[in-house]
């Protein structure tokens, strides 16, 4: 994979602090129902708090968040956004929201403290998930905030947890022998 | 430098000499358990890759407790879906509808999970595993690896010590002293810290409780972020895990010079009965601060309050009582094995009598709502796991959160109460 994925740059969508996963970033009823495919969760992606989100974003988008961002260790939400090409900046966000964004091949930075007295829905804005480097064209203001760690770039590049299975699966079958990490069973 | 429980536990299973927060391993688990929810989504990820067996099938454990009741075609699609999947993975332990019931409560009662032990689990309230001495790791949609390697990467989370001190006076109840800790933890509160990712581990006057104590304490610090939680097994948890075990088990203390990120003590018997308002775990308040609030819908129930002492504790406030006409009332005991014991020792009368509904051993509404949801603007108390807006449907209803005896106590009157005033 080019080292471009690492780049990212389109408009900013802003939200808040605290948007919880179930009736935030997607209606309770996709949690409740378990819908993990892209296409189904696509068309309502923010819908009880951005109607209409889907259809005004493309590839390359950012969502910027504040503190706090999913409330929980739900991931539904995340593969839609990584379906759509979109990025993720937050302030905060839950620990393992964080591995279950990361565990769908979303790109996503969660300790970007400040970022949202920085930017504002519409603007044109760029990151380098690499370095960190984050740049607000619009404003021309400039920041720095924690890189994607290196331990997971490898995670993300494969396309997830899916990804890394897939490649895991065919290095089994192509050497015959267990891969790597397998634990012995009991 | 010693470790923590959890850090012991961790670098047991992970083959390491010690471990220190923030180390990565891949802990070989003792066990690995998945939810009737999630087993098609991980089936599905796997076949799509081709990966038709799975790494280690006798450690794996099925368990059908999110959807009981096939509330819908998709769920009864679903449980024909399960069947199949741990036909063909070869999963002999699959505890279906009407078998086992809630996965964080009868592994514990039938002596599967034990001190001592570490396994994989896809819902974050494996963490009910630290009430005997156990640890259950939370993978998410990861699980699907887990099941086809046998492991996954784990980050070491660092650990908080709470030290109990004193005893909880008349009328106050494991879940209110977890209420009341996760309001200390909180902004504002006492002892204000993020959880997020750091494990719980329980010291100090703990042998005073019983599983079904600890099994309430470990709750609400995973509502409010934590990875794991951990009490240490007392003699009575010693000889509970020996009558019932099905495996060896050795059990793991912290090291007396163990690195903890804080420690933090309460007194337990300064605490009073605690009501949750709507909105999150955190936000409790003394139960005569909201003493008065009308509800509509009740539920005793959940990972949290599904054992045998809650359903006692319940039974003791609707004994000869009728709940309010307005109000419906939803039991859900947690395990197939409690739902026997409340039937064979006159519980379920005092229930039914009472007007309560019986709903069978699962995650009863807590499961977003499944069964027994509000409608907007209706209000609820109960004991479920947490009350964030849409938790039982309808993200307009409101969820207040309280002990099974002040849920009970409310049931009747139709309103919140203190259970200790005898409205119940």
């Amino acid at each position: 994979m080019s080292d471009n994925i690492w780049v990212m740059r389109g408009r900013c969508h802003k939200f808040g602090d605290n948007v919880p996963h179930g009736g935030g970033i997607v209606p309770g009823w996709i949690l409740a129902r378990r819908v993990v495919e892209a296409d189904k969760i696509i068309p309502h992606l923010f819908e009880d708090i951005a109607p209409g989100f889907d259809s005004r974003c493309k590839p390359g988008d950012i969502i910027i968040a504040g503190k706090n961002f999913g409330m929980s260790p739900k991931m539904n939400g995340f593969v839609a956004m990584h379906a759509l090409g979109l990025g993720l900046l937050c302030e905060s966000m839950p620990f393992l929201a964080y591995r279950a964004a990361v565990g769908v091949g979303l790109r996503i930075m969660s300790r970007c403290e400040g970022i949202t007295s920085i930017c504002e829905t519409g603007d044109d804005v760029e990151i380098n998930y690499r370095t960190g480097l984050f740049i607000n064209h619009t404003r021309n203001i400039e920041r720095e905030f924690p890189p994607i760690p290196e331990t997971l770039r490898e995670l993300i590049e494969l396309g997830g947890n899916t990804g890394w299975l897939k490649r895991w699966w065919a290095t089994k079958n192509s050497t015959g022998a267990p891969a790597e990490d397998t634990a012995p069973s009991s | 430098m010693g470790m923590t429980a959890v850090e012991k536990i961790l670098a047991l299973k992970g083959g390491c000499a010690s471990v220190r927060p923030g180390d990565v391993v891949e802990p070989n688990p003792d066990m690995i358990m998945i939810h009737d929810n999630v087993v098609l989504g991980a089936k599905q990820e796997l076949d799509s890759i081709g990966i038709d067996r799975i790494a280690a099938p006798d450690k794996v454990i099925m368990v059908s407790d999110h959807e009981v009741l096939y509330g819908s075609l998709n769920a009864a699609r679903m449980g024909t879906f399960n069947r199949a999947a741990a036909a063909q993975w070869g999963v002999k332990q699959f505890y279906d509808v009407g078998r086992g019931g809630h996965g964080h409560l009868f592994p514990m009662e039938r002596g599967l999970v034990l001190p001592g032990m570490m396994y994989f689990d896809n819902d974050r309230h494996s963490t009910n595993a630290g009430a005997i001495g156990a640890f259950g790791l939370r993978m998410g949609a990861e699980i699907s690896r887990v099941l086809a390697t046998g492991t996954n990467w784990v980050i070491v989370p660092p650990s908080i010590k709470i030290e109990l001190t004193g005893t909880p006076g008349f009328g106050v109840y494991p879940r209110d002293i977890g209420f009341y800790l996760a309001k200390q933890f909180a902004p504002g509160g006492m002892f204000e810290c993020d959880l997020d990712y750091v494990a719980i581990e329980f010291s100090g006057a703990t042998d005073q409780f019983p599983l079904s104590a600890r099994i309430a304490l470990c709750s609400s610090p995973t509502e409010m972020g934590a990875y794991g939680t951990y009490f240490p097994p007392s003699a009575a948890i010693l000889d509970y895990s020996r009558e019932r075990a099905m495996r060896d088990f050795t059990p793991v203390y912290p090291d007396e010079d163990a690195k903890y990120d804080a420690c933090v003590s309460i007194d337990l018997s300064a605490i009073e009965p605690q009501v949750v308002r709507p909105g999150h775990v955190s936000r409790a308040i003394d139960v005569s601060e909201v003493a008065g609030t009308r509800v509509d819908h009740a539920f005793v129930g959940s990972c949290a309050s599904g054992t045998w002492d809650d359903m006692v504790v319940t039974a003791e406030v609707l004994r000869g009582k009728r709940i309010a006409p307005h109000v419906r009332m939803f039991i859900a005991p947690g395990t197939e094995d409690t739902n026997k014991r409340v039937l064979r020792e006159g519980l379920m009368e005092v229930f039914i009598e009472a007007g309560a509904v019986m709903l069978p051993a699962g995650c009863g509404p807590c499961n977003e709502g499944v069964v027994g949801p509000l409608d907007g603007g209706e209000v609820s108390i109960s004991t479920a796991t947490a009350n964030l807006p849409g938790k039982f449907g309808n993200k307009d209803a409101k969820l207040f959160l309280g002990s099974p005896a002040t849920v009970a106590a409310s049931a009747i009157a139709g309103k919140i109460v203190d259970a200790r005033s005898g409205h119940g």
